[in-house]
C-alpha cells in the first residue's frame, strides 16, 4: 500500500493527511533532498539543517490551507523556503561573505597554466556571489529559484505570491544586474573553466 | 554562455544531502505530527478499524478527529453563543419596543413578558449557538448546512439592532458568523464531513 501513496501526486498526499497527518511524511521523503539542497546554496549548509525542518513543519501546519487544484507541492515548499531564507538574511548575507572569501584564497596546484585559469574563474565566482549579495531580496529570490531550483514563471508566481508579471520583471532586473557585473569578464572562457576544475 | 548557465555552474557546487543529514528534521516533523490531535483518531482506526467501545454501547465507525478549520469554526461558535448573550442584555433596554413590534401594540414589561421575550429572542439563538458548535465538530454535514442557513437569517439581526452596545454585538456576532462559514466550507473541512458522513473503510495504507 506504501506504494500507492509513493506515487500519489503531492495534493493527494497532503489532502489525505488532512485526516491522516502521518501521510505527510511521504512529502518530506520526496521532497526534503531538494529544498535542503536549496536552503544550503542560500544560507549555508548548518543553517539548512535547521531550515528544511522548519519549512517542513510551517507546511505540515498549514496544509490544511493548501489548494489541491495544484498537483505540484514543490514551489508551495520553495516558497515557504524562500520566506525562512529571509528571515535569516543575515545567514544568507554571512554565506556569501564566506564563498567571497573562500575564493580569495585559492589553493595552490603544481601546473601555472592552471592557477591562472583557476583563479580567473574563481575570480568569476566572486563576482557572481558578490552579485546576488548586492540584489534586492525579491530579485534574488525569484532569479535563483529559476535558475538554480528550474521553477517556471508560473511556479515562481505561485511560490511567492506575486504575478507573473511581477516574476518576469523581476528576473529580467536581476539578470542584468548580474550581466553588468560580469560584463568585464570572459563568461564564456570561465564558463570553460568553472566545468572542467570541477 | 549566459549569467544563468554561470549560475547553475556555481550551484553546483552543493549537492543533494546524504540520507543521514535529514534524520534530525524528519525526526521534528514526525514529532510535530506525532502531536497533531488528528493522529490519534487516524491511528486508532488504522490499528482496529473500529472505536473502543464505551461502557455499554456497541462499537461504531470512528469519527475522524476535526482539522483546525472546523475547531476554529467550533471556537467561533462558542464565541457567537456569548456574544449572543451580550445581545440579548444590551436588548434589555429595549424589550417593550421589541414585544410591542411582534404583536402590534406596546405592553408593560411584566416579568412575565420579560421571561417570555428573553426566551424567544435571546436563549434560543443562544442554544443554536452552542447546539451548532457541537455538531459541526462532531462532523455533523447538516449542521454545517443549517449553520449557514442560520447565519443568513442572522443578517437580518444587523437590520432591527439599535443602540451602540447593540449594534456593536449584533455585529461582533455575525462576523464571528461569517467566520464560521467560511471555514466550515472550507476544503479541508468539505473533507471531513464527507469522511465522518461515510465510514471509512478498515484497510487504510501504512505510512512511510
Amino acid at each position: 500500500m506504501r506504494r500507492r501513496w509513493g506515487s500519489a501526486d503531492d495534493a493527494a498526499v497532503i489532502e489525505s493527511s488532512w485526516l491522516e497527518p502521518e501521510r505527510f511524511a511521504v512529502l518530506f521523503d520526496r521532497h526534503a533532498p531538494h529544498i535542503h539542497r536549496y536552503l544550503a546554496r542560500r544560507a549555508g549548509r548548518q543553517v539548512a539543517d535547521d531550515l528544511v525542518a522548519e519549512t517542513f513543519l510551517t507546511a505540515f501546519a498549514k496544509r490544511d490551507r493548501y489548494d489541491l487544484g495544484y498537483s505540484d507541492a514543490r514551489p508551495w515548499l520553495y516558497g515557504i523556503a524562500t520566506n525562512l531564507v529571509g528571515q535569516h538574511r543575515r545567514g544568507e548575507a554571512r554565506q556569501y561573505r564566506i564563498m567571497q572569501r573562500a575564493v580569495a584564497e585559492p589553493e595552490v596546484p603544481d601546473h601555472a597554466d592552471r592557477v591562472a585559469a583557476g583563479v580567473t574563474a574563481q575570480a568569476t565566482r566572486a563576482l557572481l556571489d558578490a552579485a546576488l549579495a548586492a540584489l534586492p531580496a525579491g530579485d534574488r529570490d525569484v532569479l535563483l529559484l529559476i535558475a538554480w531550483e528550474q521553477l517556471t514563471y508560473q511556479e515562481v508566481s505561485r511560490a511567492l505570491a506575486i504575478p507573473a508579471g511581477t516574476v518576469r520583471s523581476r528576473l529580467h532586473r536581476a539578470r542584468t544586474k548580474v550581466r553588468q557585473v560580469l560584463a568585464g569578464t570572459d563568461a564564456a572562457a570561465t564558463y570553460e573553466e568553472l566545468t572542467t576544475n570541477e | 554562455m549566459n549569467e544563468m548557465e554561470l549560475l547553475r555552474e556555481l550551484a553546483r557546487g552543493t549537492p543533494l544531502p546524504a540520507p543521514a543529514d535529514l534524520d534530525g528534521a524528519r525526526a521534528r516533523l514526525v514529532a510535530a505530527i506525532t502531536a497533531d490531535p488528528a493522529t490519534y483518531a487516524a491511528a486508532a482506526q488504522a490499528a482496529v478499524g473500529q472505536p473502543a467501545p464505551s461502557a455499554g454501547q456497541p462499537a461504531g465507525p470512528l469519527q475522524p478527529s476535526a482539522p483546525k478549520p472546523v475547531l476554529a469554526a467550533a471556537k467561533l461558535m462558542y464565541g457567537g453563543a456569548v456574544t449572543s448573550a451580550a445581545y440579548v442584555i444590551a436588548t434589555l433596554p429595549f424589550l417593550g419596543d421589541v414585544h410591542g413590534k411582534v404583536l402590534g401594540h406596546r405592553l408593560s414589561a411584566t416579568p412575565l413578558t420579560i421571561t417570555v421575550v428573553i426566551l424567544v429572542f435571546g436563549l434560543v439563538p443562544i442554544a443554536l449557538w452552542l447546539w451548532m458548535a457541537r455538531a459541526v465538530s462532531q462532523g455533523r454535514n447538516w449542521a454545517r448546512i443549517l449553520s449557514t442557513v442560520l447565519f443568513i437569517l442572522a443578517t437580518l439581526q444587523l437590520v432591527e439592532s439599535r443602540g451602540v452596545a447593540q449594534v456593536f454585538c449584533a455585529a461582533l456576532t455575525w462576523l464571528s458568523g461569517l467566520a464560521a462559514v467560511w471555514l466550515l466550507w472550507r476544503p479541508a473541512s468539505s473533507v471531513f464531513f464527507k469522511s465522518a458522513r461515510a465510514p471509512r473503510p478498515p484497510s487504510q495504507i501504512s505510512g512511510p
